[in-house]
């Protein structure tokens, strides 16, 4: 048997044939594609940027975004096809496990104990979570090495008041760091001018950035990375091809971005494709679907709703949005960021 | 009753009254003087953040933004007030979450008339506007589209959870202290473990046990949805506490009733039914009243295992970019409900205490 498997793997491999991917029988992906349904984990109340209650009371953020685009490339369309669960964050991996929801998309760093001890796996990351620093306009910093000499104000006993010690010790940057127990203290201080800067999570500081007493303009959040957290999206262990899904979904998002496909002008694309991948990518070709055990036009369906990742990101926490969070680190590779879409083939 | 005071006592006046409680030595004049700063102070300054330097009305963002007035913006409530009611609701259905809302607030006050307390009256008010209000907010019947618990929110939510945990609670009280009671002792030692075991869990543990937990343990019929599965636990922890008031209710009547009753040779259904439990409910309405006011207090623990109850939808409502700098008007907003319910909830229990002449017999 194995050596009828193995020679059949070879001669796959050899000839190039290829057949409809075969999805496991227990994987979520089949399962939700029977139910109709995606269910996505939402918010039990909101997280600034990436779950939010618009008037109307519908979701919208950069993980509702996500959420939207895997259910669009599953079922064609978001529209009657996607429930996004509330659940709180204590709430998210056993509502995984017991089958409440479908997938994670939650801000949720990568961690070892999550990867290991609570059976879980974790997507490539769609967003780096950086902590920066924001400061005032008109002292005139454009990095954390010129606030040399000045002070910076960060919660104390956090991660991030580690992360900032050592990060000013490696670049020798010499900064008095001012500690407060309590988040609003932490920013009112730096508003009354107590510090130079503020160290947060760059969507957080974004935030507050919007809220400044003396207007947003007077704030500048410098690109420096003092230090991140990779944000992904989580599966269940051991079901490869739920995982392939969500890893391709990103990938596609990026693939577009790249390629310059955008919501607009994807039908441009898809008439008259440019060239055999994107002609594959759009499903004008077979294969990039059958593969996942999707449909083909799945990668379309998908970035004709929501967009590509950089419509994701600006209409909701870059310079589409209130929030106007530079993309920074969170750019693809050739925008000096880390992301990347894997090829095409 | 009335109050006779006693001709011997002359009663002293308005002014004389004031002087003599609160200025009649120089040490309590500058305690009174000093109290009564700090009062006026405090009562001003929340009169203008509250008022006078507010901002109200819809659309006003900007304007609380640049802090122009100084005080509460009272436009994230005009902007949001949906979302705090209604949830995650679908929008154009909301009007069916208000009037689902809008019955149950009816029979509540159907129900404290008088002509409605007959064993048959009651019941049948509750269950018909119990099944008006699920086919309202549930819908999939006369041509009403189906929205699903996932979706239900906002106070629709909260009244709901707290009005089936009480509805389900309280007969399975009764039935629990029936049984802690029961001549058999291994029955009444049962029912005491199980009584004592559950009140020593916090109520958060038992809502996290049954939310998230018993789907792993039970077959996949008897799992349901998450919210019912929340109530049941809900309602459990309700009757644990709620059956121990109607115990003490029952221990307070003097053994000669029963005695009474039974050389009357009533049945056993008949004496609870007509002797002890009117009776034990008029001695523990005092604590039912309370344990109920607690019950709809802690309906919103469950945003904890993610529902949108009434607390979280107001959190949503203030967490926007729009609206984030606004959180403690939305606070004040959401506690404001929960005030409107409970002192309605309390002068209700105070006119059946009078009514009932609880205090006396």
């Amino acid at each position: 048997m194995r050596k009828f498997a193995l020679g059949l793997m070879a001669t796959t491999m050899l000839t190039g044939v290829s057949a409809h991917a075969q999805v496991a029988e227990g994987s979520r992906l089949n399962t939700v594609l029977e139910r109709g349904s995606l269910l996505c984990s939402g918010h039990n109340g909101s997280f600034l940027g990436f779950a939010e209650v618009d008037d109307q009371g519908t979701w919208k953020g950069v993980d509702i975004d996500l959420c939207r685009a895997l259910s669009a490339g599953l079922f064609g369309q978001s529209d009657g096809h996607l429930e996004i669960v509330p659940i709180s964050w204590a709430q998210r991996w056993p509502a995984l496990q017991s089958g409440d929801i479908d997938v994670v998309i939650k801000v949720s760093g990568w961690t070892q104990s999550r990867d290991t001890e609570l059976n879980l796996a974790y997507s490539t990351p769609y967003f780096i979570g950086a902590f920066q620093a924001m400061s005032k306009a008109d002292l005139g910093a454009e990095s954390v090495a010129d606030l040399d000499g000045g002070t910076l104000c960060v919660g104390a006993g956090t991660s991030t008041e580690r992360a900032t010690a050592t990060y000013l010790e490696t670049k020798d940057i010499e900064a008095e760091l001012l500690t407060f127990e309590n988040g609003d203290e932490l920013r009112n201080a730096y508003y009354e001018g107590r510090c130079d800067a503020l160290v947060e999570w760059a969507p957080s500081l974004a935030a507050g950035r919007v809220d400044a007493p003396d207007g947003a303009d007077n704030h500048v959040i410098l690109p420096d990375v003092i230090a991140l957290e990779a944000e992904g999206i989580i599966v269940p262990e051991g079901d490869a091809d739920w995982l392939d899904v969500q890893n391709w979904m990103l990938s596609s998002l990026w693939f577009a971005e790249m390629e310059g496909i955008t919501s607009e002008n994807i039908d441009e694309f898809k008439e008259n494709p440019p060239s055999e991948t994107i002609a594959k990518f759009l499903g004008n070709t077979p294969g990039y679907g059958d593969r996942l055990g999707l449909d083909n036009e799945w990668a379309y369906n998908m970035i004709k709703e929501v967009g590509n990742m950089a419509e994701i990101y600006d209409r909701n926490i870059g310079s589409g949005s209130p929030y106007d969070l530079p993309r920074g680190i969170n750019a693809l590779y050739n925008d000096g960021g880390v992301f990347y879409p894997f090829i095409v083939d | 009753m009335t109050h006779v005071i006693p001709a011997s006592v002359p009663q002293p006046s308005f002014a004389e009254a004031i002087k003599g409680r609160y200025f009649s030595t120089r040490r309590d004049t500058i305690v009174s003087l000093v109290f009564a700063a700090i009062a006026i102070w405090l009562g001003w300054s929340l009169v203008n953040w509250a008022l006078v330097n507010a901002t109200f009305g819809a659309g006003q963002g900007d304007v609380c933004r640049e802090n122009m007035h100084g005080g509460a913006c009272w436009s994230v409530v005009s902007a949001r007030w949906r979302i705090v009611l209604f949830g995650l609701y679908p929008f154009e259905e909301q009007w069916r979450s208000g009037l689902a809302c809008a019955i149950m607030v009816i029979v509540a006050i159907l129900s404290c008339v008088p002509w409605f307390w007959s064993p048959r009256r009651l019941p049948v008010l509750w269950v018909a506007g119990f099944a008006a209000f699920y086919i309202l907010m549930r819908g999939g019947l006369f041509g009403l589209p189906e929205v699903t618990e996932q979706n239900w929110g906002g106070l629709a939510l909260t009244v709901f959870i707290f009005a089936a945990v009480v509805l389900l609670g309280m007969p399975l009280a009764i039935v629990f202290a029936l049984l802690r009671r029961s001549e058999l002792p291994w029955i009444a030692n049962t029912m005491a473990l199980v009584i004592d075991t559950i009140r020593s869990l916090p109520l958060l543990s038992i809502m996290f046990t049954f939310a998230i937990v018993l789907p792993f343990v039970l077959p996949g019929w008897a799992i349901g949805d998450k919210l019912y599965r929340v109530i049941a636990g809900y309602a459990l922890f309700f009757a644990c506490y709620q059956a121990e008031i109607i115990r003490g209710g029952m221990q307070a009547l003097p053994n000669g009733q029963e005695e009474a009753a039974k050389a009357l040779g009533m049945t056993y259904w008949q004496r609870i039914g007509y002797i002890i439990l009117p009776q034990a409910f008029r001695n523990a309405l005092p604590p039912t009243i309370n344990q109920i006011v607690i019950t709809f207090k802690e309906t919103s623990l469950v945003t904890i295992i993610g529902f949108f109850d009434v607390m979280a939808s107001g959190r949503a409502a203030s967490g926007t970019a729009e609206w984030n700098f606004a959180t403690i008007e939305m606070y004040v907003f959401v506690g404001l409900i929960f005030f409107v319910f409970v002192f309605s909830l309390s002068r209700y229990g105070a006119y059946l205490e009078r009514r009932l002449r609880v205090g006396t017999r």
